[in-house]
């Protein structure tokens, strides 16, 4: 496994962090530039395996990124999505991956500070470990 | 066929400078699958897009990958683009250059940005083409509920040559209209519209009305709703394509609130409408009527709304002094501002309290203390007649129908007032609307709006091409498919129904109009039967091998 691109992917739905993301850009709001986003219709599009894959692959981190908890477009996708990040969790730290590598977080459609800062938090978290 | 890729690059007018788009065209160029790469300054203009149609006609390109601005802006436009030329749409892969990599930093950008083309290279590759076709959809429409918001959606409905059903509880039709005394600024009175909306709906031939009856039961999905009508006895089964629901909304005292005993002098705004429709009954002429609004509930636009106008009412007929007692009035509804000035101007007092007032009746006349923060003094007032504080809730039976349809209420019952995306009529299954009172639209003209929308919605899924979907974009392969019921469970659109493949197997069967396309399903499939076409588990992941 490659550490050293340190590469961060982000599932974002696209009713929401998607949006923030763009926001973000529009707004010039610097965030590192190692974050890769991935676009996904629903949060709840994420299964434990892509997040396990991206491990696979190299990432350093993953974030999964869905609507406000009940304002989500379909319901209950971003609630599914938190239970299979703490499973996803749960599996990485079995195999010695800290399990806050991963992490689920939920946005408006406007929130682009956030986002920035999302991804901040998540690079200097895998800093310290190093 | 083999994957042959067409790579248009747009540097948005030259203006993302920290990618150097000769090198990334250098790069991808070498790539065996990719016929050319093409950078253009424009593809959203006009000549940008007829740049695109000629090179992929002349190529002959059978996957389209662009790296230009969020598919957020462009992406239904090259969609569209594609459609005109006679490819499949689905066949696009966007790569966001712009927002998310020369906006979003600073310096150089070029691998970042090769980075994201990349991702979206993997992803073309495992494009399919999904075809798009119309879903059969019945034309006609039930309405559950027949006060204001029913009869008005189903007028408005027939007006635009759609047959619809009215479903009502009670024996009458009218709600909630038989019980208004007036309405705010409009010169028609209930009575007079409920007269006028009854009269048109009985002459007219697209409106078919049951009285006493209700929904018994809601099977199927948008296009095909089969429901079952119970009237009395009687139970009858009919095929919809979409369902209204406008049942409306119950008010209620909440004497607990204060510790109060409804009946004699403490009465609610009911029994004062009535006093008011027939004064000459009254055995005296209340000197003072007190009101009190905005004590117990956060969401009181309703009470507030009928205080005000009755109050007006009660100056008009008793002639009775008038005080309202409250803690902060609820002026944001249409209207409301100019009614609460024209109350003060005739007369209305309104003292403002932080604490809820100590309330007791007896003797004849109920005693109300408090502290008035303008004042800043301990206030007692008698009065005549108090009027309390209603709370609107949803009617009854709205859980059972909520649980009979599976779909959500919100904090205070109601249905769907609270999710931004399905703001405002829509519900999480596809079909179904609600309007009116049922979701807190508890005024007139709110309660319009809904109707004017849900309408809309209703005839354009109607109309010729409303059903268009794309077909088996999301599909449950039926070799692989167990029937766990997984998936039926986790659909939070109603979409996926079990169908009997033969006499020994049952598999999930995915509806493409009721589909929302979120994807939940695919993510949770044990046996990894289902497919989301363009965001299948192998298209996330060849993304997530290009870093």
């Amino acid at each position: 496994m490659t550490r050293e691109n340190k590469k961060i992917i982000a599932f974002c739905c696209a009713e929401s962090a998607y949006r923030a993301a763009d926001r973000a850009g529009r707004l010039r709001i610097r965030y590192p530039d190692n974050v890769r986003v991935i676009r996904i219709p629903c949060a709840g599009r994420v299964s434990v395996l892509h997040i396990l894959k991206a491990f696979e692959k190299g990432a350093a981190g993953v974030l999964v990124m869905g609507c406000q908890e009940g304002a989500c477009r379909h319901l209950t996708g971003n609630i599914r999505a938190k239970e299979r990040v703490k499973y996803a969790k749960d599996l990485l730290k079995e195999v010695g991956i800290n399990g806050q590598r991963v992490k689920m977080v939920n946005f408006g459609p406007d929130m682009a500070q956030k986002f920035a800062r999302e991804i901040e938090e998540m690079v200097e978290k895998i800093k310290e470990e190093k | 066929m083999p994957v042959k890729l067409g790579l248009f690059l747009c540097d948005c007018g030259g203006s993302l400078k920290n990618i150097d788009f000769p090198k990334i065209r250098g790069n991808l160029g070498k790539l065996e699958d990719i016929a050319f790469v093409e950078i253009s300054h424009n593809l959203c203009l006009e000549e940008g897009e007829k740049a695109i149609a000629s090179r992929i006609l002349r190529e002959n390109v059978n996957r389209v990958v662009i790296a230009a601005c969020s598919p957020a802006l462009c992406e239904d436009k090259f969609m569209r683009l594609l459609e005109g030329l006679g490819l499949n749409s689905d066949l696009l892969s966007i790569a966001n250059i712009r927002e998310q990599c020369s906006w979003a930093h600073k310096g150089d950008v070029t691998e970042k940005a090769l980075e994201i083309i990349r991702m979206a290279i993997n992803k073309a590759r495992l494009l399919q083409g999904v075809e798009r076709g119309e879903v059969p959809v019945n034309k006609e429409v039930l309405v559950v509920g027949g006060g204001f918001s029913g009869m008005k959606s189903s007028l408005e409905l027939s007006r635009l040559g759609i047959r619809t059903t009215i479903v009502e509880r009670e024996s009458t039709l009218g709600g909630k209209l038989k019980e208004l005394e007036g309405f705010y600024g409009l010169r028609t009175s209930p009575n007079e519209m409920f007269a006028s909306m009854t009269r048109m709906i009985e002459e007219d031939k697209n409106i078919e009305v049951f009285t006493s009856a209700e929904v018994a039961r809601v099977q199927g999905e948008v296009g095909d709703f089969a429901i079952r009508i119970r009237s009395g006895e009687k139970e009858s089964s009919q095929s919809f394509g979409a369902i209204i629901f406008a049942t409306g909304y119950r008010t209620e005292i909440l004497p607990q609130d204060f510790e109060l005993k409804p009946g004699g002098n403490i009465i609610s705004q009911q029994r004062l409408v009535e006093m008011l429709q027939a004064p000459e009954k009254l055995a005296r002429r209340p000197e003072t009527i007190g009101f009190v609004v905005d004590f117990s509930d956060e969401n009181s636009r309703l009470p507030t709304l009928s205080a005000l106008k009755n109050a007006l009412a009660v100056k008009d007929k008793l002639g009775s002094e008038v005080y309202v007692f409250c803690k902060n009035l609820k002026v944001d509804s249409e209207g409301t501002e100019k009614l609460y000035r024209e109350a003060r101007d005739r007369g209305v007092v309104f003292l403002k309290f932080e604490e809820k007032p100590r309330i007791y009746g007896e003797d004849g006349r109920v005693t109300i203390e408090a502290r008035d923060v303008l004042l800043g003094e301990e206030v007692t007032l008698l009065c005549d007649l108090l009027v309390a504080e209603e709370k609107a809730l949803p009617p009854e039976g709205t859980k059972a129908l909520s649980s009979m349809l599976n779909i959500e209420t919100d904090s205070q019952g109601f249905y769907q007032d609270e999710n931004v995306h399905l703001y405002p009529v829509a519900s999480g299954r596809k079909g179904v609307f609600f309007v009116g009172g049922c979701r807190g639209s508890l005024d007139l003209g709110r309660a319009s709006t809904d109707i004017a929308s849900a309408v809309g919605s209703v005839h354009e899924l109607l109309s010729p091409g409303g059903a268009m979907v794309e077909v088996e974009k999301v599909k449950a392969d039926s070799q692989k498919c167990r029937a766990c019921l997984t998936c039926i469970r986790v659909c939070p659109h109603e979409a996926i129904r079990l169908v009997r493949v033969d006499s020994e197997r049952w598999v999930a069967k995915i509806y493409d109009l009721a589909c929302d396309r979120c994807g939940i399903c695919a993510a949770i499939c044990p046996a990894t039967a289902i497919k989301f076409e363009g965001y299948s588990d192998e298209q996330i992941l060849a993304e997530v091998e290009a870093i």
